[in-house]
């Protein structure tokens, strides 16, 4: 057996010796179809939608429309901005100067915009433009203006949704006011601007400002029955830095409404999401204290009470007591601490119904109730919803309870 | 070199089994499984794995029946020479189909999210040129390639499920029947068809050391694979929700791009996954296209398999060219799915009947 | 059979030409078949004659020296030899002097010339290694080898004195397997001292070593070690019949050995072990390998060989188990660096740069911006000029080697940054490879892998990480299919072998390891004694309380 073994062998490998010239000079012919060099691409970092007015029709060429009947399509007009990175600008490595004013975060990006009738129309027009090609893979923040988030986001939805390259963890965000002004920041943190954006929002995570919403989990929340999606609603201050001004609602696509700052924590309380991040001003005594969340847990029970469905909201906070404005409180005393804990009880219970009611009023489930109904009574959920539409109607009339227990743990490092 | 050798252990061939049966199906399932009974994809997916256990199980107990040959030969002596060699034809055609639909679709996973460029022929001319020139092994090689590449195979989508798990959500998963369970049946067949890759074991079986362990190792076989895949379809649907999935034409692939290393060691997973992938679609095409060759070398009694395998090469490769565009090519892989269930496991299950009421066996192994 | 091994002189170095054709293998070329003398013939006795023949044979070669003197100042006889080859001091006392004066007290009239020579062996020569031969070609290639030739008018047959003595040089450190902690010999070229190291550290009755002879031309002495009831009845008659199969005319190393022997000559993987350290043969040897010697080769040849092999170090087994297995599995990680390291780098810039991470992959196309060439390109270029670099410093005199591979290494990596020549990741991602080709203990390995790098490179430009996994495919199904005398190249990874496994990523600990690796098939199984699960314990932890413990006591 030993002496034929190699035999057969030797000629697989004579074929493949045979072979192997053919397949290289194949390769050579036919090129290298999808190498393109890292330099040669044109990286978007940062992409910004905003409605263009009517006006800036005479800004567009047809590149992918041209016969009269074969398009444009009826929806309006929509200005793209785009931040691409500049090669060469930002140095290698943790040099502070480098090459070419890597000081200036203006330097290092270049943002071009251009109208379109939609998102890869306006993207066609662009590329038309640029010798490098758009490439997607590394794009991290889609910014859209609140004009736009209320006319509709299906159309930007769908493309990034199908475009292969775009990641699930790049963060959609809706702006107050243009979304172009937020690609041309020039924020002084980081080297590259939409960097600081995706930062700003993924620093936040961490420190319980913002719960996890990257465009991915936005779509999954979206596409859910008993669901709607949400998005940062996020404003350029004077300072070149992002405020995140909210919870951006949604009823489908289309942007119904925005929280204040803290019905983000108040939406987050709810989920139980860890850490927590946001402090309030607790009255107590007719003076006030500042607490700050250290620790959430919740819990959304559902039952159906009277063929309607019901929810239970338990929560429980650990919090320390951050600031006080005077001395007026002995806070060795048990009572003054239970006080508090009380007295910050009504505040949330307070701000939650105000949440809910206004998520009701504008039909938007973000907190996903409708799901508790699909999924743990699927009998009453297929008698009676079984569409989004209705889901969204019947949301607006659900009853719940609030249950909260506030425990402050910790005082800090003074003893009074 | 000679057929007499029999020295595949049984975890060797429970390998065989393992890396055919994962491979480019893993990447639609939970689309295949949440379009049956949205959240009752991992249901769904558990009887899928079942139904073809059972089919399995047929053949391996025609195996342990006649241990020393493989379906082509033995279904002669059961229901005669013709009518056994005109579905021996059918098998054969059958796995050149399949051989062909899994080059296609992997080529077009690769196309439409890694290589956009490059023209589909090439790429599935690739995969098919190496698994062609890998099929002129011997069977003890054979089945080192599949034991080598398992771990290939179950430790990167074990990474991801493991990684994508802490954004997953029981409710998605709830109610675990399903809303709509109506289309569950449907489904059932269309997942258990992704395992057709295990008809496999009937030429294993020839070439295991002790052929009697034929039923254990395929019910290991299945009980990896299939719990893998009810892995992966929980964690696609606990993260993306079944709403969700249904709008993805490859849900892993996407669960692969929703997942990053720690540490940002890799910021999205799937250009890498999909890399990894090709071992996982090498080894189903490795056995499919194994299988048709060595079939086919015993329907016409040939000595040298070796030729088949790059005689088979164009005809396969046509055959992959043939569905127009992606929908098409699902629409086939479904329908071919469908007709091989009857062939992989309705066949050998009436093929069992008559020997068992025939009363045949083949020649007592000598261990 | 005698060993060869007891008829050695184990410190001079001086081997015995002595029993040829005793062991030799029966595949074994004729000798004399094809070279100097045309036509075979027994000695007739007279001495004119035959030194007419040998200067017929050997030409008009003026080195040779032909002693005419008389033995016991009666027979005329002559003693031929090649001075340069042997100890003429040696030659005089134990030879010469006993052979020119009649031993004390000895009857001289009952001497003839018919039987001289067998009593000159027994009764008259100091020396240990003496063979009587009545062949004319034997003692051609006695005389070849270095040995003195006896002949006497009248006998029909002649001495033929073991006296060669080549220099050699010194038992050394292994140049090229150094450790930190182990022995420090080394094989030298001459084969005699290193049968010697061998059978210095294993003094087993069951170690063999049989000898043939290879090369039309160079007749070199082959030496086929193994441990008889250990290794593979089945694996030495391979060994024996491949090596007998053998026809060249020259053998001046082990590895012309190895290219006749191995299994597949088109792979780029070594499929036989080659090693200059005694230490590592004897190990070898009893799991129960091969190893295969060649007579002026410093490099033995150790057969089967699977793969893990070549990462494995002999340190690994001289130090504590713990930290080698640490520096194993970093050898292994620098083992797959030598391999796609460039291939995934170009895949990644080329064609997946979403992989890597935002910040970085910008600073990446920043410096890459001015490169006029593909990564793919880029690549090649400093591979190759990398692999000239390589090639120069080891061509070089040591001492110009090391300023060389300063210049080679920091003036121009830094001169083609600087000139935008290629990009400094490039050059770093090089580097990392090139140190990690390094880190692989076995050469030859080292350079398969070197060699591979290429092809993955240049289809990780065409297709990306597809082709690199591709390609790894490719290498990974025919390491499969490769084997080394029966035994499966990847074993005992695949057909997988728990028992083995213990040696292969890590390297357990040696009481784990109680049984020989069963791929080889060894005839005895057990290494480890029964007892020695783990090391003893110390005296006194548990108070003596284990009745084994106080009945030492």
């Amino acid at each position: 057996m030993n002496a034929d073994a190699p035999r057969p062998f030797r000629g697989i490998v004579r074929r493949t010796a045979r072979a192997c010239p053919l397949l290289l000079a194949a390769a050579l012919l036919c090129g290298c179809w999808d190498r393109t060099e890292i330099e040669d691409r044109a990286i978007v970092l940062g992409v910004s939608i905003d409605k263009a007015p009517p006006e800036a029709e005479n800004e567009e060429e047809s590149v992918t429309h041209y016969v009269k009947g074969l398009g444009p399509p009826a929806s309006d007009l929509i200005r793209v901005g785009v931040q691409l990175a500049l090669p060469g600008r930002i140095p290698l490595g943790p040099g502070e100067s480098g090459g070419g004013g890597g000081n200036d975060p203006q330097k290092t990006v270049w943002v071009v915009d251009v109208v379109g009738h939609s998102v890869n129309d306006a993207l066609m027009n662009l590329q038309q433009e640029l010798s490098a090609r758009l490439f997607f893979g590394h794009l991290r923040v889609i910014v859209v203006s609140e004009e736009m988030a209320r006319f509709g986001l299906e159309n930007i939805d769908d493309y990034f949704h199908r475009n292969s390259e775009v990641r699930r963890m790049a963060w959609m965000m809706v702006s107050e006011g243009e979304a172009l002004s937020l690609m041309k920041a020039s924020p002084k943190l980081e080297r590259v601007p939409s960097l600081y954006l995706m930062t700003t929002l993924d620093e936040g995570i961490r420190m319980g400002k913002f719960p996890q919403d990257y465009i991915g989990i936005y779509w999954s929340r979206k596409s859910k029955l008993g669901q709607e999606g949400f998005l940062p609603y996020v404003k350029l201050k004077k300072n070149q830095t992002l405020q995140t001004k909210g919870l951006a609602l949604f009823q489908d696509s289309r942007m119904v409404g925005a929280t204040k700052p803290l019905g983000i924590a108040v939406y987050m309380a709810l989920k139980g999401n860890n850490p927590g991040g946001y402090s309030a001003f607790v009255k107590v005594n007719g003076t006030e204290v500042m607490t700050h969340v250290t620790h959430r847990e919740s819990k959304t029970t559902f039952e159906l009470r009277d063929g309607k469905p019901f929810f239970n909201f338990k929560m429980a906070f650990e919090l320390n007591l951050e600031e006080k404005l005077n001395d007026e409180l002995n806070i060795q005393d048990p009572t003054t601490i239970r006080e508090i804990e009380q007295s910050q009880m009504a505040g949330a219970k307070k701000l939650i119904e105000e949440f809910i009611g206004q998520s009701q009023s504008l039909g938007s489930d973000v907190l996903g109730l409708g799901e508790y109904v699909r999924a743990k009574a699927p009998g009453y959920w297929n008698r009676n919803v079984r569409t989004k539409e209705r889901w969204q109607r019947m949301y607006k009339e659900i009853e719940y309870k609030i249950d909260i227990d506030m425990k402050i743990r910790r005082i800090g490092m003074k003893a009074e | 070199m000679t057929k007499a050798t029999r020295d595949v252990t049984a975890t060797q061939a429970s390998a065989v089994l393992v890396s055919t049966i994962i491979g480019v199906g893993v990447l639609p399932l939970p689309l295949f499984a949440v379009r049956a009974a949205d959240t009752g994809g991992p249901l769904v997916t558990l009887l899928g794995s079942v139904c073809a256990l059972i089919g399995l199980l047929f053949v391996a107990a025609l195996g342990m029946r006649f241990p020393d040959q493989s379906i082509i030969q033995y279904s002669e002596r059961l229901i005669g020479k013709w009518p056994a060699r005109a579905i021996g034809a059918c098998l054969i055609v059958f796995f050149a189909l399949l051989t062909s639909l899994t080059a296609r679709e992997f080529g077009e996973v690769v196309v439409t999210s890694v290589l956009k460029q490059t023209p589909v022929e090439v790429t599935v001319i690739v995969m098919l040129m190496l698994a062609a020139i890998s099929a002129r092994n011997t069977m003890s090689t054979f089945a080192y390639i599949h034991f080598f590449y398992v771990p290939l195979l179950l430790v990167p989508v074990l990474l991801i499920v493991a990684l994508s798990l802490k954004n997953a959500e029981l409710l998605n998963l709830q109610p675990f029947w399903g809303n709509k369970p109506e289309g569950m049946l449907q489904g059932i067949l269309t997942i258990a068809a992704l395992f057709q890759g295990s008809f496999v074991m009937t030429i294993v079986i020839p070439a295991m050391r002790r052929p009697a362990k034929a039923l254990s190792v395929s019910l290991y076989s299945i009980l990896i694979a299939g719990g893998l895949y009810v892995v992966i379809v929980i964690a696609v649907v606990g993260v993306f929700g079944a709403q969700e999935t249904r709008k993805l034409l490859w849900p892993t692939l996407e669960l692969a791009k929703a997942t990053s290393l720690p540490a940002n060691v890799l910021e999205r997973l799937d250009g890498a996954f999909l890399a990894v992938w090709v071992t996982a679609v090498f080894t189903t095409l490795l056995s499919s296209y194994y299988l048709t060759s060595q079939s086919l070398k015993q329907l016409l009694r040939l000595e040298e398999p070796r030729i088949f395998t790059f005689f088979l090469l164009p005809f396969v490769f046509v055959l992959a060219m043939v569905p127009a565009n992606i929908v098409k090519m699902y629409e086939a892989v479904l329908n071919v799915g469908k007709v091989g269930l009857a062939l992989t496991t309705v066949y050998p299950g009436l093929l069992l009947v008559i020997a068992w009421v025939r009363k045949k066996r083949g020649s007592a192994h000598e261990r | 059979m005698p060993l060869f091994g007891n008829r050695t002189h184990l410190l001079s170095g001086k081997t015995r030409r002595g029993n040829r054709g005793q062991s030799e293998s029966p595949s074994e070329p004729d000798s004399g078949r094809g070279d100097g003398s045309p036509v075979r013939k027994p000695l007739n006795g007279r001495l004119a004659e035959l030194l007419a023949d040998v200067t017929d044979v050997l030409g008009t070669d003026t080195t040779l020296s032909v002693r005419r003197f008389r033995i016991f100042g009666t027979f005329p006889a002559a003693m031929l030899f090649f001075p340069n080859m042997l100890d003429q001091a040696a030659l005089n006392e134990t030879i010469l002097k006993p052979a020119m004066s009649a031993p004390p007290g000895s009857d001289l009239s009952d001497w003839t010339a018919q039987r001289l020579m067998d009593r000159l062996a027994n009764e008259a020569l100091w020396h240990t290694d003496c063979s009587e031969t009545e062949d004319f070609d034997a003692l051609i290639q006695g005389l070849l080898h270095g040995d003195t030739v006896l002949v006497a008018d009248g006998s029909n047959a002649a001495l033929v004195i073991g006296t060669r003595q080549i220099d050699k040089r010194g038992i050394d450190q292994p140049g090229t397997e150094q450790v930190i902690r182990g022995p420090r010999e080394g094989f030298v070229e001459p084969i005699g001292p290193n049968l010697a190291l061998i059978r210095y550290r294993l003094q087993a009755a069951e170690l063999r070593m049989r000898q043939l002879t290879v090369g039309r031309k160079t007749r070199s002495k082959v030496v086929i070690c193994y441990m008889d009831g250990l290794t593979d009845p089945a694996l030495l008659a391979e060994v024996e019949r491949r090596i007998g199969a053998i026809d060249i005319d020259a053998v001046l190393d082990s590895g012309y050995l190895e290219q006749y022997i191995e299994d597949n000559q088109w792979s780029p993987f070594p499929q036989v072990q080659y090693t200059e350290r005694p230490d590592k043969v004897v190990a070898n040897l009893l799991e129960g390998r091969v190893a295969i010697l060649v007579d002026g080769s410093p490099l033995a040849l150790i057969v089967p060989t699977v793969f893990n092999q070549f990462y494995q170090a002999v340190e690994d087994y001289t130090e504590r188990f713990m930290q080698m297995s640490a520096i194993r599995m970093a050898r292994l990680v620098a083992l797959v660096f030598s391999l796609v390291f460039p291939s995934i780098y170009v895949s990644v810039i080329s064609f997946n740069p979403e992989l890597i991470p935002t910040e970085f992959a910008v600073a990446v196309a920043g410096g890459r911006a001015g490169v006029p060439w593909p990564a793919v390109v880029e690549v090649l270029i400093i591979e190759i000029s990398m692999e000239v670099l390589r090639e120069a410093t080891i061509r070089l005199p040591q001492q110009v080697g090391g300023a060389l591979s300063i210049v080679g290494v920091l003036v121009i990596g830094q001169a083609a940054v600087a000139a935008g020549f290629a990009s400094p990741i490039t050059v770093v991602i090089i580097a990392l490879t090139t140190i990690g080709s390094f880190a692989t203990p076995a050469y030859n390995a080292a350079l398969a892998l070197r060699l591979l790098r290429f092809p993955l490179i240049i289809i990780a430009g065409i297709f990306g990480l597809y082709g690199v996994m591709i390609g790894l495919i490719l290498i990974a199904n025919h390491l499969l299919s490769l084997k080394s005398f029966g035994v499966p190249y990847l074993s005992p990874l695949v057909p997988v072998n728990f028992e083995g496994m213990k040696d292969v990523l890590i390297r357990g600990p040696l009481w784990w390891m109680k049984r020989r690796p069963a791929f080889l098939k060894p005839g005895d199984r057990v290494r480890v004694g029964p007892e020695m699960t783990e090391p003893p314990e110390t005296i006194g932890e548990e108070g003596g309380a284990s009745p084994t413990s106080t009945a030492k006591e």
